[in-house]
């Protein structure tokens, strides 16, 4: 449990899953396709301040 | 000016990035100091502009994240889902003026709402909806279409089994990696102790390899 843990931590940090038996994970490879495809959509930001 | 604007009663400026351009907001408003975020959310309880501001800047990537992740795409583009997010924010910041801290993190109030949206989504006909492409503004710096393909089709399988998952446990693995949350957030959002979190987190992604190692036979 606590490699999962460290792995999902890793996925949360955006950092790439390499160490050990998680790099060839089926379920890690696709939650990491998941988090790359909603991460690398663009978006309009709404930055709010102050009318000048 | 957006209905955000509205409700905050000020003027945006509105910018185009990625979501991952906002992983360091996304990190301050995880990680960091939980009374660092209190305090801003304090502050912007009260009103404060530039708490306002500061806070739906680390708050916003978080949840559009985790309503991309729960609607998917619509005819190939998440407009769908990053107007739902904008729902939420705007939910959040009407909400603000009557928040009390009871001691939970400010994300647990935040993604209450965020998945009660998502809900109303999911059971309304606005999926149906087909929004008009926009042009781009410049060069596509992103990765070439077959990498694009490939990753599409991975992000879809990985939705589709999630689907299938409990509803506790999609909600689990969306809030823990896609939108970023500890351990000890995610318990918070879901009622669980961190260590709930952790051994529910791990059936579930037991579970996923399961079905799709189901599927590859198959």
């Amino acid at each position: 449990m606590a490699r999962t843990d460290a792995v999902l931590d890793a996925l949360a940090r955006r950092e790439s899953v390499t160490f050990g038996v998680e790099a060839g994970d089926v379920a890690v490879r696709l939650l990491g396709a998941l988090i790359a495809d909603v991460d690398s959509h663009r978006l309009s930001s709404v930055s709010i301040t102050p009318s000048t | 000016m957006t209905t955000c604007a509205i409700v905050a009663g000020i003027m945006p400026n509105v910018t185009e990035g990625r979501v991952a351009d906002a992983a360091t907001g996304v990190r301050l408003a995880t990680r960091s100091d939980e009374s660092d975020l209190r305090e801003l959310t304090s502050l912007a309880v009260q009103g404060d502009r530039t708490a306002i501001e500061s806070l739906l800047g680390h708050l916003r990537p978080m949840v559009v994240r985790y309503c991309r992740a729960r609607l998917g795409r619509v005819s190939g583009h998440y407009h769908i889902a990053d107007d739902v997010a904008q729902e939420v924010c705007i939910a959040v910041l009407s909400a603000l003026p009557r928040y009390r801290d009871m001691g939970r993190p400010f994300a647990s109030f935040v993604f209450g709402i965020a998945s009660h949206k998502v809900a109303d989504a999911l059971r309304s006909s606005v999926r149906s909806a087909v929004p008009t492409q926009d042009l781009p503004d410049g060069p596509d710096d992103g990765p070439g279409p077959e990498e694009t393909v490939v990753r599409y089709i991975e992000a879809e399988h990985a939705r589709a089994l999630l689907s299938r998952l409990p509803d506790n446990q999609r909600e689990l693995l969306i809030l823990r990696v896609v939108s970023g949350l500890s351990a000890e957030e995610t318990g918070n959002v879901l009622g669980m102790s961190p260590g709930a979190v952790r051994v529910a987190q791990h059936r579930a992604l037991a579970r996923l390899r399961q079905m799709a190692d189901l599927e590859s036979i198959a």
